[in-house]
C-alpha cells in the first residue's frame, strides 16, 4: 500500500531542502478543496499498488497570503483564500472581475479554505478564476531550487491538470497589471451555487467614445485549457460597440474551441451556449 | 507516518495521533468521537460536515487534519451552553427546520460562522451563506426563516466573546 508523508516547512529553504528527496511522489497543498477529495477517492477506491509513496507539502506556512500593490501592478500570494480577495480593497478599487467571479465560486464554506494558487496550478479548464487573470494579462511567478521565473497566464496551462510548472516549482505569486479598461465575468453553471462551470468567459475591454481600442476575451471549459479568443477580439476591434457587434463578435468563439461530452454537458450544447456567454461577459465588461 | 496534532476543540486543547492522509472530519469522528459532523459526500459537496475553523464555515471533508495544527475548531458539540441551546439551535428547532436532521448540524455551523460576520443579513445573503449546505428533505426555506428570526433578535443576543470569535 502506498505510505503518504506530510511537511509544512516555514520557509523556501527548508521547502526546497524537503524536495531533494525525490523517492516520493510530491503534491503541494494549499486549500485543499481540490486535493483533499481526490485522496479520500484515492484511499477508499482507486487501486494504490505500484504507486509511489505521496508526500503531502503544506504550503501555508510560506506567508504566501498577501496582497499588495505598487504604482502599476497588484501582486497576490498564491496561497491567498478566495474569500480574503473578495473582501480586499485593493482588489475591489483594482479588478472588481475578480470579485464578480469569486461570487461564482463554489459556496462560502469553501472560498473560505480554497486558494486563487490552488485554483490556477489544479488547472481545470474550468477554472473559474482563470479567465479573468488571462484577460487582465496576469503573470504568474514560479520558484524552484534554481530561481524564480514569470510565465504569462496565456502561456501557462498546457492541458487539463496539466501547466508549464515544473514538479519542484510552487506558483508564489500572481501579479496583474494596473489597467485603463475594465473587465466582466459570466458563467453558466447546472445551478447557481456550488457548481462547476459548463462554460465561462471573461473580457477585458477598453474603449473610446464607445469604439472598441483593446479586446480580450477567454473562454473556459469548452477546450482542454482556457482559450483566448482572437477571432473575437479581432471583430471587436477598432468597432463600435453596438448590441449588433457584439453578437456579431460573440459568434466567432464556436471557430475556436473543442468542447466535449461530459458529465455537465454535451459538446453541442457548450457550443451553443458558448457564444452567449461570450456576448455576456463583453456586456459585463462595458457597463461599468 | 502517524504524528500527533495538537489543536483547540470546542475550547478545549486536544492531542491526538493522526495520519498525514487523514481529514479533519475522520479526526473528529472517528478519533475523537464527536460524530456531530456528518460525513454526507466525503466530496465539498454537501455541507453535512461543516465545522469552525478559525471563526470561518469550512467543510471539514476538505480540510486535510495535519493543517489544523493550533487553530481553534466548532462543531455543533461546542455551541450550547450547559442545556441552553445557541440562538441558532433553539431557532432551527421552532421553526421546525430539521426534518430528517442530517444536514442541521452542518447548518447549524455555516448559519453560526455566517452570522457572526454579518450580523443583520437580508434573505438573499442568507440563501448564499447557506448554499454549501444541502438539504434532501428541503427544508432550506424554514432554515432561512430561522437564521433571519436569530437576526432579527427573537431568539436573543448571539454569545460574544466565546471561543467562536477568534
Amino acid at each position: 500500500m502506498r505510505g503518504y508523508f506530510y511537511e509544512s516547512p516555514d520557509s523556501f529553504e527548508k521547502l526546497f531542502e524537503v524536495l531533494k528527496d525525490n523517492s516520493r511522489e510530491i503534491k503541494f497543498l494549499a486549500g485543499g478543496s481540490d486535493f483533499v477529495p481526490r485522496l479520500n477517492l484515492e484511499r477508499e477506491q482507486a487501486p494504490k499498488e505500484n504507486k509511489k509513496d505521496l508526500l503531502i507539502i503544506n504550503l501555508s506556512e510560506l506567508g504566501l497570503n498577501t496582497i499588495t500593490e505598487n504604482d502599476s501592478e497588484v501582486i497576490i500570494g498564491a496561497t491567498t483564500t478566495f474569500t480574503e480577495i473578495q473582501k480586499n480593497d485593493i482588489i475591489k478599487r483594482e479588478f472588481p472581475v475578480l470579485i464578480e467571479a469569486i461570487n461564482q465560486i463554489a459556496g462560502l464554506s469553501v472560498r473560505n479554505i480554497a486558494t486563487i494558487g490552488g485554483n490556477i496550478m489544479n488547472a481545470s479548464p474550468a477554472a473559474d478564476s482563470v479567465p479573468s487573470l488571462v484577460v487582465l494579462d496576469a503573470v504568474f511567478v514560479l520558484r524552484g531550487p534554481e530561481g524564480s521565473r514569470n510565465v504569462e497566464a496565456k502561456e501557462f496551462f498546457t492541458g487539463p491538470g496539466r501547466t508549464v510548472a515544473k514538479e519542484n516549482e510552487v506558483l508564489t505569486h500572481i501579479i496583474i497589471r494596473k489597467n485603463k479598461g475594465f473587465a466582466g465575468f459570466n458563467k453558466l453553471g447546472r445551478r447557481k451555487a456550488e457548481t462547476l462551470s459548463v462554460v465561462n468567459a471573461a473580457a477585458y475591454i477598453e474603449r473610446e467614445n464607445n469604439v472598441c481600442k483593446v479586446a480580450r476575451i477567454a473562454v473556459g471549459s469548452v477546450a482542454p485549457t482556457v482559450v483566448r479568443c482572437k477571432e473575437v477580439e479581432e471583430l471587436l476591434n477598432g468597432k463600435e460597440l453596438t448590441e449588433e457587434n457584439i453578437r456579431a463578435a460573440s459568434e466567432k468563439v464556436v471557430d475556436e474551441i473543442s468542447p466535449i461530452d461530459d458529465i455537465r454537458a454535451s459538446a453541442w450544447y457548450r457550443r451553443r451556449v458558448a457564444p452567449v456567454i461570450v456576448r455576456r461577459a463583453i456586456e459585463a465588461a462595458i457597463v461599468e | 507516518m502517524s504524528e500527533i496534532l495538537s489543536f483547540y476543540l470546542n475550547g478545549n486543547p486536544v492531542e491526538v495521533l493522526v495520519k498525514p492522509e487523514q481529514t479533519l472530519l475522520e479526526v473528529l469522528r472517528d478519533d475523537l468521537g464527536l460524530t456531530s459532523p456528518k460525513c454526507g459526500c466525503n466530496h465539498g459537496d454537501c455541507g453535512a460536515c461543516t465545522v469552525i475553523l478559525d471563526g470561518k464555515a469550512v467543510k471539514s471533508c476538505l480540510v486535510l487534519a495535519p493543517t489544523v495544527k493550533g487553530k481553534k475548531v466548532i462543531t455543533a458539540d461546542g455551541l450550547c451552553s450547559g442545556e441552553k441551546l445557541h440562538p441558532i439551535q433553539q431557532a432551527f428547532l421552532d421553526y421546525g427546520a430539521p426534518q430528517c436532521g442530517y444536514c442541521t448540524p452542518g447548518m447549524v455551523m455555516a448559519a453560526t460562522a455566517f452570522l457572526l460576520e454579518n450580523p443583520k443579513p437580508t434573505r438573499e445573503e442568507i440563501k448564499e451563506a447557506l448554499s454549501g449546505n444541502l438539504c434532501r428533505c428541503a427544508g432550506y426555506d424554514k432554515y432561512v426563516e430561522a437564521v433571519l428570526a436569530v437576526s432579527n433578535g427573537e431568539f436573543g443576543l448571539l454569545p460574544e466573546g466565546s471561543d467562536i470569535n477568534v
